[in-house]
């Protein structure tokens, strides 16, 4: 069983593709934004960004958890509850901070992340510093500098259905396609 | 004028921009709303990221300091932001660098800030997990 963090900037499609690559692969996804609010994994409150500041031990604690009960239902050939075989997707911007085999960048030029975060509904001011964060790299190179470039995929998202990026992804996590990062610039936006 | 207003006038801040693959500066006054320079980015030659990233912010250090000194520009505040911010051994080198060579082009250097934004959307991460 392999743990793959699929991450990325807010906005740049996590959810939406890690149900299109469910769809194709025979892998678990778990959602962790909806896990931290429902298992109330958290620290305390971001008031000035109406945000849960997350407790990434209790987090941990968490997956551990339920990968050693089989939380997907699998059971190991032996009989015995606990090591499961299938790979689990954790999709969540926070999911490169926790010890994964490999790290999935989702990337997407400023211009584009805007319009899709404010469909959504976010505040201006998250709008931005959203933005902000995804023109100068910073999920990329947290997950660079906490798993090493041999094992981070970065994905440009821009333009791109999300057939497509699922597409890239599921080579990613199949080892059809080799680590890659630094395929992206977006500096010029700030 | 005022010998305070002077010593103002002499003063802006930096605004040093280090990302994965580049780094860009600008500098403006303190009110932050007139800019005096703006740097062209210090862009990394790929094949070689570690030492290139440094090494060309360097360079670009040099060149705006240079601008802004024949502006009359004395001393310079810095904020950061940029994943490398702090640490030169994370992935955006440039902002140290970017620091050391102000300062060694004789620019005083006042205080330095990082403002590196939070990525969140209902949730975020906790400060001390960021690098
Ligand atoms: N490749 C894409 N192209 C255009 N829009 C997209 C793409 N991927 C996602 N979206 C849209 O952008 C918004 C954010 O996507 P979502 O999957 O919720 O992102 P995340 O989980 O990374 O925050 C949604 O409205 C979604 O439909
Ligand atoms: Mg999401």
């Amino acid at each position: 069983m392999s743990r793959i963090a699929l991450t990325g900037t807010p906005g740049t499609g996590k959810t939406t593709v890690s149900e299109l690559v469910a769809e194709k692969l025979d892998i678990e996804v778990v959602h962790l934004n909806d896990a931290i609010r429902e298992a109330d994994l958290v620290e305390e409150r971001d008031v000035e960004r109406d945000s849960l500041v997350a407790d990434l031990d209790a987090v941990e604690a968490w997956l551990d958890d339920r990968e050693s009960k089989g939380a997907d239902g699998a059971v190991g050939s032996d009989g015995a509850a606990g090591e499961h075989e299938r790979d689990v997707l954790v999709e969540s911007h926070l999911s490169h901070l926790l010890d994964v085999d490999r790290a999935i960048v989702l990337r997407c030029h400023p211009d584009e992340l805007n319009p899709r975060l404010r469909e959504r509904g976010e505040s201006e001011d998250s709008i931005a510093e959203n933005a902000e964060s995804e023109a100068l790299d910073v999920i990329l190179a947290e997950a660079v500098e906490r798993h090493g470039a041999e094992s981070v995929w970065e994905i440009d998202t821009t333009g791109r259905p999300p057939e497509a990026v699922a597409d890239d992804v599921a080579a990613a996590i199949e080892g059809e396609a080799e680590p890659r990062v630094g395929v992206v610039d977006f500096v010029e936006y700030l | 004028m005022s010998e305070s207003e002077t010593t103002r006038d002499k003063w802006g801040i930096a605004h040093v921009h280090a990302s994965f693959n580049n780094t860009l500066i600008t500098v403006t006054d303190l009110t932050g709303a007139e800019t005096i320079v703006k740097s062209s980015g210090g862009a990394v030659v790929k094949q070689n990221r570690d030492e290139a990233s440094p090494y060309a912010a360097m360079q670009m250090a040099e060149s705006v300091a240079e601008e802004i000194k024949a502006a009359g520009i004395e001393g310079l505040h810095v904020r950061v932001r940029g994943p490398g911010g702090n640490d030169n051994k994370s992935p955006g080198p440039g902002a140290q660098a970017t620091i050391r060579a102000l300062a060694r082009a004789g620019l005083e250097i006042g205080r330095i800030e990082d403002v590196t934004p939070i990525p969140h959307d209902g949730t975020r991460a906790p400060k001390n997990s960021r690098l």
